[in-house]
């Protein structure tokens, strides 16, 4: 991964936000906020931690994808061309990501689904005795409302599969509103802790902190979630207050602002 | 074909896949806590290390033998049917259906075999299997069969759902009998009444058949394991020569057997007066035992007569069906 040694994780994270906008705008709205929020999450994750020749990439909402999408390029799983079709007809980047998804081991449309999918892929390596290689997989808060997390959150724990992380944005939004307005999550790390998981709790727009989670996390012998705190509408400032998180409106206007500001702040 | 009352074997299925695991390494067993009563207690000693222990959990479980095999693993899947198909839908459908992946969903205990009641007896189970694009939905009759198909089922590139009887599973095929994935079986040839059976009801349809036989009707009776993909073309060949059809299922007549036969009944334009065998759109209840439930619901081999005579309009009350003592050991059906 030469390329993303050229990018420290705070500038790579505005690259995806960059990317995102540019991948949002000429459908008017879309999963912007997801990239915002999870930007950080992505970039230090892929600068040196996760190796995608020997790990695996597990994105559990499928909106998320666009997130993944604009890192992919640095990572080698996706030319950056390829992302102008995102969300369009017959395009393998489809919104919501599906079977066809370049760029990950896996996505669920249907959420709750994807830590099930890791546990079964961290079993897998096992069986088959590829010593060394982790399991990433992304997950939403929202997405804890369903039961089926815990089921695997459980089953992990039981097994004892800490080459398993969890990276969890943690950014209070899901459709309705606020998650913590719809369902009380807290604590999310007692949660965790108490079903037998390592538990960082950090800020998840800080790249540093995140890196030295992600390296506990590997350090632990348990399975481990890196709860990171974000916002959907972090490192853009042109958008309004009260923006919809979960699926932002942006207008060409906007659009403009959003890559103005990102441009100014990458040159 | 051995004669009523058939004699019975306990754990073939786990007797075959245990066999069955020994040829093919990929074969991982998965537990839903349901472990003798699913009969791979006798996997789980033979083979530890491919055993999983996934716990009360069917939708982890569904989601994690989809990775498993998208990883090279044959995963089979094991508890009742209710909780295989109802529970885990939605994950049956996104991590397995939908990537098309090698998963073996096995449910046991189907429709009425259980007395515990509509938590535990699974009606419903073929209607949402089958309607799952990708899916092969199959319905054993007995020990012999369950034996012959579990290579052939092992073998498909897909996902499987798979219906098995718990307990006690009668003999009725002798070792000469071949399992196809791909043919329905006429058993029985008949030029007035076909009955079109699955599962526990084709030994129903067989006693049905000889009942009407010795009353001069000629009834043939025709096995489908495979629901789906339903072999279409034995279905209007079977169905051309006669001038009524009966399905017979045990499960509800909505989305199963039947339907998928009337479906293919409409589609060819063969026009045949059809009845279906089965619940009929009704929850059943909890009982001291299965067979009551069947004669309540009118799942009997007394009931595909019936249906046949009313059909055929035939004057005069029905043949009444010999009764068929089942010794200790020993299986007839209702």
């Amino acid at each position: 991964m030469t390329a993303t040694n050229a990018l420290t994780p705070a500038r790579y994270a505005d690259v995806i936000r960059l990317r995102a906008v540019r991948m949002v705008a000429p459908h008017g709205f879309g999963y912007l906020g997801q990239a915002l929020s999870s930007a950080e999450l992505f970039a230090t994750l892929y600068t040196g931690h996760y190796d995608p020749g020997r790990d695996s990439l597990v994105v559990s909402p499928g909106h998320y994808i666009i997130a993944a999408f604009a890192a992919a390029p640095e990572a080698g799983l996706l030319d950056e061309e390829a992302l102008a079709s995102y969300g369009f007809d017959e395009s393998a980047l489809e919104a919501i990501g599906t079977e066809r998804s370049p760029a990950v081991d896996l996505t669920c449309g249907s959420l709750g689904m994807g830590l099930s999918g890791a546990a079964g892929l961290a079993l897998a390596d096992r069986l088959q005795g590829r010593d060394g290689a982790r399991v990433y997989a992304v997950l939403s808060d929202g997405e804890l409302e369903e039961g089926q997390v815990w089921e695997a959150a459980l089953f992990a724990a039981h097994r004892r599969l800490g080459m398993l992380t969890v990276m969890l944005d943690a950014n209070d939004s899901q459709v309705d509103g606020p998650v913590s307005s719809i369902t009380t999550l807290e604590p999310v790390a007692g949660k965790w802790e108490s079903f037998g998981w390592a538990a960082f709790d950090v800020d998840g727009h800080d790249t540093l902190a995140l890196d030295a989670a992600l390296r506990a996390a590997t350090a632990d012998p348990r399975p481990a979630v890196v709860i990171a705190r974000t916002s959907t509408t972090h490192g853009l400032t042109v958008l309004p207050d009260g923006a919809d998180g979960h699926f932002i409106t942006l207008p060409a206007s906007l659009a403009e602002a959003a890559l103005r500001e990102l441009e100014a702040r990458l040159a | 074909m051995l004669k009523q009352p058939y004699p019975t074997v306990m754990k073939p299925y786990g007797r075959a896949l245990v066999d069955l695991a020994r040829q093919r390494p990929e074969i991982l067993c998965l537990s839903g806590d349901l472990s003798r009563q699913t009969e791979i207690d006798l996997f789980q000693e033979q083979f530890p290390e491919r055993f999983i222990h996934a716990g009360m959990a069917e939708a982890n479980m569904v989601s994690m033998a989809g990775a498993l095999a998208r990883r090279g693993f044959l995963p089979f899947v094991h508890t009742f049917g209710v909780f295989a198909t109802r529970r885990p839908l939605d994950q049956i459908v996104n991590s397995v259906a939908y990537p098309n992946l090698p998963v073996r969903i096995v449910g046991f205990m189907p429709g009425l075999s259980s007395p515990g009641g509509p938590s535990h007896q699974a009606i419903e189970d073929v209607a949402l299997m089958r309607a799952i694009p990708n899916m092969t939905v199959i319905d054993l009759a007995d020990a012999t069969q369950i034996r012959a198909a579990l290579p052939s089922i092992a073998g498909v590139p897909g996902p499987v759902y798979l219906r098995l009887k718990r307990g006690e599973i009668p003999v009725i095929f002798d070792d000469a009998h071949e399992f196809s994935l791909t043919t329905a079986q006429a058993l029985i040839d008949g030029d007035e009444l076909a009955v079109i059976a699955s599962g526990m009801m084709v030994s129903s349809a067989i006693g049905a058949a000889a009942a009407l036989a010795a009353a001069g009707v000629s009834a043939g009776v025709v096995n489908v394991p495979v629901i789906k993909p339903l072999d279409a073309e034995a279905i209007r060949r079977t169905v051309s020569r006669v001038s009524a059809v009966i399905t017979a299922e045990n499960h509800s007549v909505i989305g199963g057997l039947g339907s998928a036969v009337a479906e293919t009944i409409a589609e060819a334009g063969l026009g045949r007066p059809l009845r279906r065998i089965g619940l009929r759109d009704t929850f059943a209840e909890g009982a001291r035992a299965a067979p009551p439930l069947f004669r309540k619901y009118r799942l009997g081999t007394q009931d595909i007569v019936d249906c046949a005579w009313e059909l055929l309009r035939r004057p005069g009350p029905p043949p009444p069906v010999p009764a068929i003592v089942a010794a200790e050991g020993e299986y007839a059906p209702v």
